[in-house]
């Protein structure tokens, strides 16, 4: 169970995040949506440990090899694309092979000896994603994964996440601005607005039948 | 025409000269680029890629050193290397090495700056990317290194440019002996001072070609690194 207890986070003065209480369970995934700036990338960076909160406690989250956390505008480095996913063995035991194999499983095997900073926003996405799964991970936090892919990266985004969790049994919590791709993707939905957790259930209850006013109005945008 | 004819024959000429001035000038230029990039370029990095309570300062500090005027580091290395000064045992003054030294304390604050503003730029997506990926700490250093490998032989050849064209401080702890410490830029100053301009111009022509030439050199190896 990771854990999040009296959580705040400020910038400045301003208080972005303000979770009192959140509770997530090992081994389901987890939907983040809201509007721009209602927390989510926040959330996930707490998360991750990239940025410490101002005031509270994570509990249940270990910052080592074991987690991984994709941002939402992953940094492609300016060498190949297979060295771009292979750094990310270089302190296990794992080699090329399992790279190549990643590579594949995006969709980007033909760009291999491409260079990394060179590619599509799209292509750096999916990159960076690969470069998160290409070792095993018990966590994993991703910021908007598909939010530069198109239609088919999207897809294969989403394939890729089905079959890890599968694989894995693993925990997925990602933030994403599309409902539809919540709905495909979590066991629940947390929904967040001005940096707090407002809502948090089953995907289809939460979407058919949401309980806070503020979720039902950011609902009421969803069209297909 | 005489004039041209004149720097031909100064530079092709018999006297051997000119060829130890570019020899010493060589020399002096390539120890402090490579103890300043070697300082500078791993100290910049750290500057530019992590957050840290005293950074203002530290900024604050390294380009008020970029604003150091030569002579006054010539000034500090000649009270240290001189003989009643601190390193004056060493008996360094008046040679390359004194002059090399006087180089680093000049062209390190300027690598340092460099490094700093450029990996400044995408360090915080660099670093969230490679905390994901379990990369953290002095572990992250490698990849910024290898990732600016290019933009940071264009700072080289820069902090070269300036080392290779520096004057005041050279003269101070060098002293613009013949055969030892003469470089092109106190030898242009010293003839221009005696009212031999011919000399002092194919110096300065010298001076231009031999940067014109590690230019090019350094832009092949740039675009072989860049294609690799």
């Amino acid at each position: 169970m990771i854990e999040l207890n009296d959580l705040i986070v400020q910038a400045k003065d301003r208080v972005i995040l303000d979770i009192p209480s959140l509770r997530l369970t090992k081994n389901k995934r987890y939907g983040i949506i809201g509007e721009n700036g209602s927390g989510k990338t926040t959330l996930l960076r707490v998360l991750a440990g990239t940025i410490t909160p101002t005031q509270g406690q994570i509990k249940g989250i270990k910052r080592d090899e074991t987690m991984g956390y994709l941002p939402q505008s992953p940094y492609a480095f300016s060498f190949s694309v297979m060295r771009n996913i292979s750094m990310a063995f270089d302190h296990s035991k794992l080699g090329e092979n399992q790279a190549r194999e990643m590579l594949k499983s995006v969709g980007m095997e033909h760009l291999l000896h491409s260079v990394g900073n060179k590619l599509s926003g799209g292509e750096k996405q999916r990159l960076g994603l690969a470069r998160v799964l290409a070792m095993p991970r018990e966590i994993l936090l991703l910021d908007e994964p598909s939010s530069a892919t198109d239609i088919r990266g999207t897809d294969i985004v989403e394939a890729l996440l089905q079959d890890w969790f599968a694989r894995s049994d693993g925990t997925l919590i990602f933030s994403t601005h599309s409902p539809a791709q919540a709905l495909r993707l979590s066991d629940e939905i947390l929904f967040m607005e001005k940096g707090k957790v407002i809502e948090q259930g089953d995907p289809k209850e939460l979407f058919e039948n949401p309980q806070q006013e503020e979720t039902r109005s950011f609902l009421s945008h969803w069209r297909l | 025409m005489e004039l041209i004819n004149s720097i031909f024959d100064f530079i092709f000429g018999p006297d051997p000269e000119l060829r130890q001035i570019i020899a010493v000038t060589l020399r002096m230029s390539f120890f402090s680029t490579l103890i300043s990039a070697l300082l500078g370029i791993p100290l910049g990095v750290l500057l530019g890629a992590n957050n840290f309570k005293s950074k203002p300062f530290v900024s604050r500090l390294v380009n008020t050193l970029l604003g150091l005027p030569p002579v006054v580091a010539g000034l500090v290395v000649f009270l240290l290397l001189s003989r009643s000064g601190p390193f004056g045992t060493f008996k360094l003054l008046y040679t390359v090495n004194a002059m090399v030294i006087a180089q680093v304390l000049l062209i390190t604050p300027f690598v340092i700056a460099m490094t700093a503003n450029l990996v400044g730029v995408n360090a915080a997506s660099i670093n969230e990317t490679l905390a994901g990926i379990g990369i953290t700490g002095m572990k992250r250093l490698k990849y910024f290194l290898i990732d600016y490998r290019i933009p940071f032989i264009s700072i080289i050849l820069a902090g070269f440019g300036r080392s290779i064209a520096e004057v005041g401080a050279v003269q101070m702890v060098g002293g613009n002996v013949q055969h030892k410490t003469r470089v092109m830029t106190t030898a242009i100053m010293m003839q221009t001072n005696m009212g031999r301009f011919e000399f002092a111009i194919a110096l300065g022509i010298v001076l231009l070609l031999v940067s014109f030439l590690i230019n090019s050199i350094v832009n092949q190896f740039q675009k072989a690194v860049g294609d690799d």
